[in-house]
């Protein structure tokens, strides 16, 4: 894609992002606020597994960090925008706390390690006093600044957008610099990296507090919009769904994971109407959107390793070089 | 005392089916370098498999070997997904079987429905030195010995198991002597699901299985598959073991609403003591 072509594009999608939640509906802005925070998520793990090399099966637990990082901030009584700032910061912060020991570990190690890593969190959510336990924290002013005050849902899809901007514009930042190069050869071969001067285990410490980073911001907009949080809002599976998400796009592109999380979310979102009409059975919508997960997983890993987004567009490159000269 | 052999028992037959889910993930990563996140699903379709079949008027006995069979394979399919397709690599493979595992839930709702489910196990219970113990508890303690026995057999003394042991610790020379590496990996993955679902058997008896008690199973058998290393599955039994005594030990001295961070704290700090002993160059693929 050539860089006008790419900057029209781009414009196109801003423009398009901008007019949604005037046009749409309350449900229909739901789930449009619910796939910008997925692709929030999704563009760290992407960035975690198609530079580093590294899968976490835990990218919920700092997504469940932020939202109660915020959440608790917001029921203190500290402004809203004061906890949405922490959320991001306090997952960035457990990441480092965190990883120091884990990225030690690598492939299927580290994998079982975030999984375990968030079940312990989630554990200690659902029995600890201050988090409110298996119910969990309710009544989460509304967000605002100053005297302002988020009303309704379009507030949040352009805050949630807003947000998801900024975290494709840093991870943009971070690719193309130096960092960015030493990221590549890392995810290639590690000893390699290593004897060319690269800090390895720095890099990956960054690059894992950076997703975290971005669950974090996520999940803390997250508590605002729904008002509420609770272990049960963090299940395995929503880390897993992440993995999908990413998978689908294409590791380590940044529309990818736009692309793979908008995909995913409309397709569960068309099975959820198609599973709730009269008639299915009512375990058709878990049924269907487990095997969707699954389906999807597995059909890309085996059969497009690389993802939606380079699949298109090396077929598109193909194409433009097979036209004849004019 | 008694209280504490009861525990001790208790924990050992807990341990005893951790270690055969542990013993199917050394089994299938051994031979294809493959972890299996779908083990707990081997386990909980013959769970699942036999309280249906003992629902339906089935004897003891005919159920439990037919679900084992089912969870036979469920594993055979597994590895189809993972490794039926040339040039996966480990990691996709991993990924897979994640995907199988999901894939799994789904079929089980339709099938069983989302609420746990319980199977009549061995009834009755014998007095040991004074501790009342389940008779079900030492049925699980016996077979999972017979299995390790068998295991032990199978991998030493068969061709079969030999040409399985071949192709773990050198794929290449295995396909140049003429092993068939892509069958074996298939057969370590029926052998896995065999495994898991010896394990899922034994265990409804006493906990109830639902579809998403995978997650627990394989979390457990991961750990104490780790203290091998994921290769020897001797040092993961006494893992297995460790762990199952430690879980209810702590459960019974009240401190059970901790036992699952626990067993993960110590999973998670074995992987890093492991990690930090082993070069990093040996690790790099060719």
């Amino acid at each position: 894609m050539n860089n006008r072509a790419g900057l029209a594009a781009g414009a196109l999608v801003a423009a398009v992002t901008l007019a949604l939640p005037a046009v749409l509906d309350d449900s229909a802005l739901a789930v449009y606020i619910l796939l910008g925070l997925a692709a929030m998520v999704t563009v760290g793990v992407s960035l975690l597994m198609g530079y580093a090399g590294q899968v976490s099966l835990g990218q919920g637990a700092f997504y469940a960090i932020g939202a109660y990082t915020a959440a608790l901030l917001a029921l203190a009584g500290v402004p809203p925008l004061a906890g949405l700032a922490a959320a991001p910061v306090a997952a960035a912060l457990s990441a480092l706390v965190i990883g120091t020991p884990l990225l030690r570990l690598r492939g299927h190690h580290l994998a079982f390690a975030t999984l375990a890593v968030q079940l312990i969190l989630l554990s200690l959510a659902g029995q600890l006093e201050f988090t409110g336990g298996d119910i969990g924290l309710q009544g989460i002013p509304q967000f605002g600044v100053g005297s302002f005050e988020a009303g309704g849902a379009a507030v949040y899809a352009y805050l949630t957008w807003a947000g998801l901007a900024l975290v494709m514009l840093v991870t943009r930042n971070v690719i193309t610099s130096r960092p960015g190069r030493a990221l590549r050869a890392l995810a290639t071969s590690e000893t390699a990296a290593a004897s060319s001067g690269i800090p390895v285990g720095r890099y990956k410490l960054v690059v894992f507090a950076l997703s975290a980073t971005f669950a974090g911001l996520a999940g803390g907009i997250y508590c605002f919009y729904t008002g509420y949080v609770a272990p049960g809002s963090f299940p395995v599976l929503i880390s897993i769904q992440y993995i999908v998400m990413a998978v689908v796009g294409g590791l380590g592109t940044i529309w990818g994971a736009v692309v793979g999380a908008t995909a995913i979310t409309l397709l569960v979102q068309g099975l959820d109407r198609l599973a709730s009409l009269p008639g299915m059975p009512t375990y058709a919508p878990s049924v269907l959107s487990y095997a969707v997960y699954a389906l999807v997983l597995i059909v890309v890993v085996l059969f497009m390793p690389r993802g939606l987004v380079p699949a298109i567009s090396a077929r598109l490159a193909k194409n433009r070089k097979e036209l004849p000269y004019r | 005392m008694s209280a504490f052999l009861t525990y001790l028992l208790n924990g050992l037959a807990v341990g005893c089916a951790i270690a055969l889910i542990a013993s199917g993930l050394v089994t299938i990563h051994r031979v294809t370098g493959v972890v299996n996140f779908a083990q707990g699903t081997f386990a909980v379709v013959a769970g699942l498999c036999t309280s249906s079949l003992l629902g339906l008027g089935f004897p003891h006995g005919l159920s439990e070997v037919s679900a084992v069979l089912a969870a036979g394979v469920a594993g055979l399919l597994t590895g189809l997904a993972a490794i039926g397709r040339r040039g996966t690599t480990p990691l996709s493979s991993l990924i897979v079987t994640l995907g199988v595992g999901v894939l799994a839930y789904a079929v089980e709702i339709v099938l069983w429905g989302d609420q746990p489910r319980s199977a009549p196990g061995l009834a009755g219970s014998v007095t040991l030195a004074g501790a009342r113990i389940q008779t079900h508890y030492l049925l699980v303690i016996g077979v999972t010995a017979a299995t390790f026995v068998l295991l032990a057999l199978f991998f030493g003394r068969t061709y079969l198991g030999k040409a399985l042991t071949a192709c773990a610790s050198n794929p290449y020379a295995a396909r140049v002597v003429g092993i068939d590496v892509r069958r074996m990996g298939l057969l370590a993955f029926a052998l896995g699901g065999v495994l898991g679902g010896i394990a899922g058997v034994l265990v409804t008896p006493l906990r109830p299985i639902s579809f998403d008690t995978d997650v627990t199973l394989i979390v457990n058998g991961f750990a104490a598959a780790v203290f091998g290393a994921l290769t020897r599955p001797v040092i993961a039994l006494a893992g297995a073991l460790l762990l199952g005594v430690a879980e209810t030990m702590a459960a019974g001295y009240g401190y059970g609403s901790h036992q699952l961070e626990v067993a993960l704290g110590l999973m998670i700090l074995v992987m890093i003591v492991q990690a930090s002993r082993r070069s990093a160059i040996s690790e790099e693929p060719a």
